[in-house]
């Protein structure tokens, strides 16, 4: 079979990503409470920048890489050989980061601005994995069953998962490598919502499309269109809120839904919400802690109506 | 069982049918008024090919998968996006025609379904921003609202090391001339503030350290600036023009 991810890593680093420390916090917050419930354990990378997502490369492909092999090489001064990311564009921008420095003069090329920068250098060695999947690999749909107090009985979720986190397996690795999910018919998060007591709406067929984020606010009437027709489909595949696993997604779903409302009509829209937060709910958190009010498009309530406090 | 074989093209031929003034009876080809593309210009590929972003566009066969796959193309319906045809144009170096596509080619959503599902492991999405940057280099196309985005998005990280995404917000909506209603800037602000998030201007997140790696990355940045215009020279008129 395929090589593996790399060496395994008592306790992988943990990328945080700009969005984790900013709008995207609950995610951050309800991740940490998932993972202290499976006794899984991650070390934040300290001093991490941003990885310079899709968009840097478009104007410096040396900037571009530079920016995430500074995270991966901090993680490798700590002697980590796994870095998890909880968002799909950081997963993305550090595994291309990964490919990219194979290449010898690329390397020699990135480790001189490393260097210049005051950073350490970087060799390779920090395989990269998104958080989705390091919870399935190394917890599994058993261990969060049995970790469960309040299952989410009688919610139907859609489990969207967007663009990176698969895409493109030549950087991500995901279905390249052994133990990761399908690329074309991804199943992890499914597996975990069923796990948590949910009924996952089976028919979703807007599972990895694109959620328009890439232009949020450079093409507005494109991301409000895809944004929508994944809440129709949600809709259609009898779902009563979606989850995310990347917060670019959520924030750009959450951000048109007014857009949505006025051109697709109120009865499309739908709660959006992170996985680890409707994990965390089934594992004995309660909305707040879980920090389900703070979404824009206030899951919350919805749960509130079903009977969770 | 015997295969009955079905004719697949019905024959149908009439003795004087005209279109156009060409007489086309019985001769298909005949519809193909002969074209000549004077003029095409190869440094475009060449330039392209020569960027990090685009040096996969020499392997590229042209079976469309990339534009089957598309997002925009597919799933949105933008027929005109076809990224498999921009590469064509790229290769070909048919200036002309490539410019049609001005506004077009900028929408790429990076969603990577045309990477992921290319058979040749073409970086479509890359080799296409390189077209659209040669394009933007030259002076074919203006400055489109994505490389307005990408500008903003790359100025801000740099600044502190970690992105300050409602400033980048309101930076961008400045250089678009839009105006989010200061009740609603005041709505989101309120929320994000009670909820520990609303981490701009003066309590933004930074990355210790990051002084040196600023002026670092920045003065690489502005050194491929530079680079891509130097190399790049200026789309001919009438490149690519027919005759
Ligand atoms: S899928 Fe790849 S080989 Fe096929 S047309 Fe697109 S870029 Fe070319
Ligand atoms: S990355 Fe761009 S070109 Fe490729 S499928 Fe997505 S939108 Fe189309």
């Amino acid at each position: 079979m395929i090589a593996a991810r790399g060496v395994a890593d008592p306790t992988p680093a943990y990328y945080p990503g700009c969005s984790l420390d900013g709008l995207g916090n609950p995610y951050e917050v309800s991740a940490r409470q998932v993972l202290a419930h499976l006794g899984l354990k991650l070390e934040r990378i300290v001093d991490y920048n941003c990885c310079g997502a899709t968009e840097v490369k478009n104007l410096s492909h040396d900037v571009s890489l530079a920016l995430p092999s500074r995270n991966l090489a901090l993680a490798r001064a700590r002697d980590h050989h796994e870095v998890v990311a909880a968002c799909s564009g950081c997963v993305y921008s550090l595994a291309r980061a990964n490919e990219a420095i194979a290449d010898e003069p690329t390397r020699m090329r990135i480790n001189a601005l490393l260097e210049e920068g005051g950073a350490p250098t970087y060799d390779g060695g920090a395989s990269v994995q998104h958080l989705l999947e390091f919870i399935y690999r190394r917890a599994g749909p058993e261990r969060v069953r049995a970790a469960v107090r309040r299952p989410l009985t009688g919610l139907t979720v859609a489990p969207y998962y967007g663009c990176l986190y698969t895409r493109p397996r030549c950087y991500t690795g995901v279905g390249k490598l052994a133990g990761t999910d399908d690329p074309i018919h991804p199943h992890f998060l499914d597996e975990l919502l069923v796990a948590c007591g949910a009924d996952v709406a089976r028919d979703f067929r807007a599972k990895t499309i694109c959620c328009g984020g890439g232009h949020a606010l450079s093409d507005l009437d494109v991301s409000v269109a895809f944004s929508a027709s994944i809440l129709a489909e949600a809709r259609r595949a009898g779902a009563d809120l979606v989850a995310t696993i990347c917060p670019l997604g959520e924030i750009n779903i959450e951000n048109n839904l007014d857009r949505v409302r006025a051109a697709y009509g109120a009865e499309v829209v739908r709660p959006v919400a992170y996985f680890t937060q409707l994990m965390s709910l089934a594992f004995g958190a309660s909305l707040r802690e879980a920090r389900l009010a703070d979404n824009f498009s206030r899951p919350d309530r919805l749960l509130r109506s079903r009977g969770f406090t | 069982m015997p295969i009955v074989e079905k004719s697949l093209v019905e024959v149908d031929r009439n003795d004087s049918v005209k279109l156009d003034g060409i007489d086309v009876s019985g001769d298909w080809s005949a519809f193909l008024r002969s074209r000549v593309v004077a003029d095409l210009d190869p440094c475009i590929l060449d330039w392209v090919k020569d960027q990090p972003l685009g040096s996969t566009i020499t392997r590229c066969w042209q079976c469309g998968t990339c534009t089957a796959s598309c997002c925009l193309h597919t799933d949105y319906g933008m027929a005109e996006f076809n990224p498999r045809y921009f590469l064509y144009l790229a290769k070909i170096g048919y200036a002309t025609e490539l410019r049609r596509y001005t506004n077009t080619i900028w929408r790429c959503l990076s969603c990577n379904k045309c990477v992921e599902r290319c058979p040749k492991g073409v970086k479509v999405e890359e080799v296409v921003h390189a077209i659209g940057r040669y394009l933007r280099v030259t002076g074919a196309a203006p400055e489109s609202p994505a490389d307005r985005f990408d500008r903003a998005f790359t100025e801000n990280l740099l600044d502190r090391g970690i992105l300050d995404e409602v400033a980048l917000f309101r930076t961008y909506e400045r250089l678009e001339g839009r105006r989010t209603p200061l009740r609603e800037m005041l709505r989101m602000g309120v929320r994000l503030f009670w909820s520990g998030r609303l981490r701009t201007g003066p309590f933004a997140n930074r990355t210790r350290g990051w002084n040196r790696m600023r002026e670092v990355l920045r003065a690489r940045l502005a050194e491929d600036e530079r680079r891509a215009l130097s190399t790049a020279s200026p789309v001919r008129a009438g490149a690519g023009g027919t005759r």
